[in-house]
This record gives structure tokens, sequence and C-alpha cells, in this order.
């Protein structure tokens, strides 16, 4: 659930004094979109974006005059004059939590992480949470399948089912409990590591369990 | 008028020694007695032809398997153990012979057809295939026949492009691997979405990599969908990547578990389909690759509507 195990560690980054048109060529190079500006010992002084530079550059309806005046001044103005400072930061100890609620507010696509001293050691972009996510709800593993359970208000329900599953030898691997107050259902998630389905499904259902099965139309959807 | 062919089916009652321990366990040898009954006492009965298979060579296993993956189901197989890597994949004393021979029936097939394009081959096997990877078993498989078919016909006849179209209710994940980097195959298959169904692979957008980019074609149907999305997928986008790609051989994996009546997956398939899917590949190996087509059985757990699947199969594969 921490960030630093999906991050990008010892993230490319740029000095201060780096022109423009460096930082472009970085950025470029490596295909990346974000870029975080440090000062010697590697602490975080701002960030610069592909967006930052985009407004850099001159537009391409100015006459050719100006824009060769523009271009000329970029090849030597330094990053840390179109960098941004105000930026949100994750630490070790952030959690994909932190990140989510960071990435909803601010309209930011990557977000630095810093160590103890102010050292970036990583970089996390909303793309790395999604695969983080992807990861931890078991999407795409080879051999597993999602089963669906109907909530029921008994107490015991969760460890009544456990107990079933660990009794019949049905690995499974993750658990999602919705409680209704979305949109989605009152349901349990099962994600179980077997083939059998059949087999799982009978136990289940006779021990009282109600397996989901959506109502879909199977003509239209 | 031209008659219609008759039909080759590769089998051997040795196929059935695979013990899967009994219990609950859906991939029995009453499959395959099922089917053969059914087939013979229906109204294919007089045009079949049987013909026994040979076990698949070491070399043939090794165009997709890795040789520590095959040292390591013999010994466990003979070491005595129950199952391998997970319990799903139950094995006897006796499998790791049987899934040789398994892997032998398509081979069979191959050199049938290449000796007589436009005859009908269904192979009637087990253990299936088309989950089995490289240097692991998966849902009930351990060598996968179709890869291991289609890497032969390309090797011993040098028809270079193959189309592996899988109609089992569950994605063939290990052929996805075999392919997914190939440009000279086509993978095609229709099951289940994977957010609900087994072995949860096959998204729409699993499309190939690399030079193998856009020759897998993944079409995953929400649960309950039933024949006229399939036969809707074989009209439009199954027909039009079949005449890009041009085949000059086809294989199915044919599984008969998205039938209404089977509980392992929850499609609503009803008989017929399998007499159109017969029909639709039919004419597809005859415009397209000069009838070179085999079909060798997938899955399929409910043993009456297997049976019907497998006979309707035929018969629409058959032709009029």
């Amino acid at each position: 659930m921490y960030v630093r195990y999906y991050m990008t560690s010892s993230p490319l980054t740029i000095g201060p004094r780096k022109t423009i048109e460096e930082a472009r060529q970085l950025l470029q190079n490596y295909n990346f979109r974000h870029l975080p500006v440090v000062d010697e010992s590697g602490c975080l002084l701002g960030m610069v974006t592909d967006r930052d530079l985009r407004s850099a550059y001159p537009s391409s309806v100015l006459k050719e005059d100006d824009r060769r005046h523009i271009l000329a001044r970029i090849q030597e103005t330094p990053v840390s004059s179109i960098m941004s400072s105000d930026n949100a930061v994750l630490n070790e100890f952030s959690t994909l939590d932190d990140a989510l609620l960071i990435f909803e507010k601010r309209s930011v696509g990557a977000l630095p992480v810093i160590d103890g001293n102010g050292k970036v050691v990583g970089i996390f972009s909303s793309n790395d949470l999604l695969k983080a996510w992807r990861s931890l709800f078991g999407l795409g593993e080879k051999g597993s399948a999602l089963i669906t359970i109907e909530m029921q208000s008994d107490v015991r329900f969760l460890s009544r089912l456990v107990a079933l599953l660990e009794e019949l030898d049905v690995p499974f691997t993750r658990l999602v409990r919705t409680d209704g107050s979305g949109r989605e259902p009152a349901m349990l998630y099962l994600r179980i590591n077997t083939y059998n389905i059949r087999a799982v499904r009978k136990v289940i259902e006779k021990a009282g369990f109600k397996v989901h099965q959506p109502e879909f139309d199977p003509e239209i959807s | 008028m031209k008659t219609p062919p008759e039909i080759i089916v590769v089998h051997s009652a040795r196929l059935l020694d695979h013990d899967t321990g009994g219990g609950d366990h859906p991939e029995t040898a009453d499959r395959l007695r099922c089917i053969e009954r059914r087939l013979q006492s229906g109204s294919l009965a007089p045009h079949l032809h049987y013909v026994a298979p040979e076990p698949a060579s070491h070399e043939a296993l090794l165009a997709f398997h890795s040789e520590s993956w095959l040292l390591r189901f013999e010994e466990e197989v003979l070491s005595g153990r129950s199952y391998i890597g997970h319990p799903d994949n139950q094995v006897c004393y006796e499998s790791f012979d049987v899934a040789l021979l398994s892997a032998g029936t398509g081979i069979k097939g191959v050199d049938l057809v290449e000796e007589n394009p436009g005859r009908c081959v269904f192979c009637a096997t087990r253990p299936p295939g088309h989950h089995a990877e490289p240097s692991m078993s998966y849902g009930f498989c351990f060598l996968n026949n179709c890869v291991i078919a289609a890497r032969y016909w390309q090797s011993r006849y040098n028809r270079r492009r193959i189309c592996v179209l899988d109609f089992d209710a569950h994605h063939g994940n290990g052929i996805q691997t075999a392919f997914e980097e190939d440009p000279e195959t086509l993978y095609i298959s229709i099951h289940e979405h994977p957010s609900f169904s087994y072995p949860g692979t096959g998204y729409a957008e699993e499309t190939g990599m690399g030079p193998g980019k856009g020759t897998i074609l993944n079409i995953p149907l929400t649960p309950g969908s039933s024949d006229q999305k399939v036969v809707a997928a074989l009209d439009g986008v199954i027909r039009e990547k079949l005449e890009q790609f041009r085949p000059e051989a086809m294989i199915i994996a044919a599984g008969f578990d998205g039938h209404r009546l089977d509980d392992m997956s929850g499609l609503n398939y009803s008989s017929a389909l399998f007499s159109t899917l017969g029909e639709r590949v039919g004419a597809w190996a005859a415009n397209l690759c000069s009838g070179r087509v085999v079909s060798l059985l997938e899955g399929g757990y409910h043993l009456q509507s297997l049976a019907e699947g497998v006979e309707t199969y035929l018969t629409g594969l058959r032709g009029k």
C-alpha cells in the first residue's frame, strides 16, 4: 500500500541552471513528461513538465523573426525560471491513498517522492497508481476468477465463508467488500485461484451463501 | 452434387486412462465416452472413421514447452503425486503418457488433412490443452495441444500462416502466450469476460505485442450472452480478420462449455450455435485455405450438452 513499492526509483533529474532546451531534450529522449529540478545534493527545488516547456516555446503562428528571437532566449534561460516550486510531494511512507487524494485534488500527472532530507528518491505517476491498483486487485492474474457473493446481515458472514474456503482448499488471493452505500450493491468479491468454479459454487451455495449472477440483457449489453 | 466428406475422429481408448481422481473434478473420461456414444448412435454414424493417434515426439513438444517442464511433469506423475502445481490439475500414474498421446492427436490430424485436404478431422481428446503454459499446467491442461499442432504444421509442412480459432467458454491463455509476439500466427478467441471468468485473461485490449501486434483478437462476452452475439462476431470482426490474415491452415480449439446447461461458465449458448460454428469454420477453411482445418476438443463439462454440441458442430462442419 506504500507508493515506494510502485514508484520509479532514482528518477532522471535536472539541475536548476540547465537550460529549457536541455530539459526538453531530456524529456523527449526518455519519453517522460515530468522532471524534478534538484540542487547539488539532490534535494527538490521544483518540477518542470512537458506542459511548462510547451508554453515556454514560441507559437508557430508568430512571425519568423520573433520566433527566432524567442528561441535564442530559450537557449539561455534556465529551467528554474519556468519550474513550479509549490509542489505537492510524497515521502517514503506515503500510501497509495495519499497519492490518490493528491491526484484527485490537484491536476498533476506525477509527484516527486522525497526522503527525510528532501532528497528526490523517486517519482510516482497517476499511471503508476493505476498499475498499483491493478496488481493489488489481481487483474489479469493467470489462473484466477472473480466470484461475487451477496452480502448477508449475519455478523459471522465473513468468518464462515473464509473457513469454508479453507476447508475446501480453495486458495483465494483478494477479498473486497462493498457496503451498498454507493451505486454498487452490497457484495463480496473474491478472487479465487481455481478453474473448478462449479465445485466452489456448489459448496458455497449449500452452506447458505448466494453467488450473485448479474442480470444482463444478453442480447443488448 | 458433391458428397459431403467423411468424418475422421482421432481418438484412442488410452485417452480415458488420465484419471482426475473422481470427486467433483469436471474433466473426466466420461466426457469422451459420452461423445463416442452420441456419435455412434446418431445420423453421422455411417460417415465416421476412427484413426488412432501416436504420442507427440519430444521435438514437437519442445516447439512450445520447456525441457524442464517436461521433466518435472513426467517425474511428478511417476512419483505418485495426485496433482501438479494446483489441485485443479489432478493426475494419475498414466497422465504423462496420456498427455503425450493427447498432444499427438493434433499432429495426427494435421497429417490426415495434409494427405487429403477438405477432410473433416476432429480430435476427440483429453486432457485439454489451451490453458497450458510453456512451463506450467493450468486449468486441467498440461500440454498445449493446439499450439503443438500449429508449430508442427509450420515446421513439417511449411504452412507458415496458421490461425487458431477458439470457441471454448474460457480464454486460451497458453495459446495467446505462444502467439502474442508472432506475426505468422493469428489467435481468435470468443470467451466469457475475464472479469468474471477463469483464467482472468483475454481482455479485448490484449491484441499482441511487438512484431505480433494485431495478431490476437479477443472477444470477451458478458455472462448471460447467447448465440446472437457469437454469430454477430463470426460474421463481423472474425470474418474480416480472417480474410485480412489469409491463413494457410486453421486449427479450431473446440470447447462446448458455453452451453447454457454447462455451469463451468455463465454463457448461455444453445446447441444449435455449435452447428453454425461448424458451418462457418467449414466455409472459411474451404475458401481461405483449401480445406486445411483440424478441430481439437478443449472444454465442455455438461456431458449431455457436450456430446450434443460435438455432434451438431460436426454436422455443421461437414456441410450439406
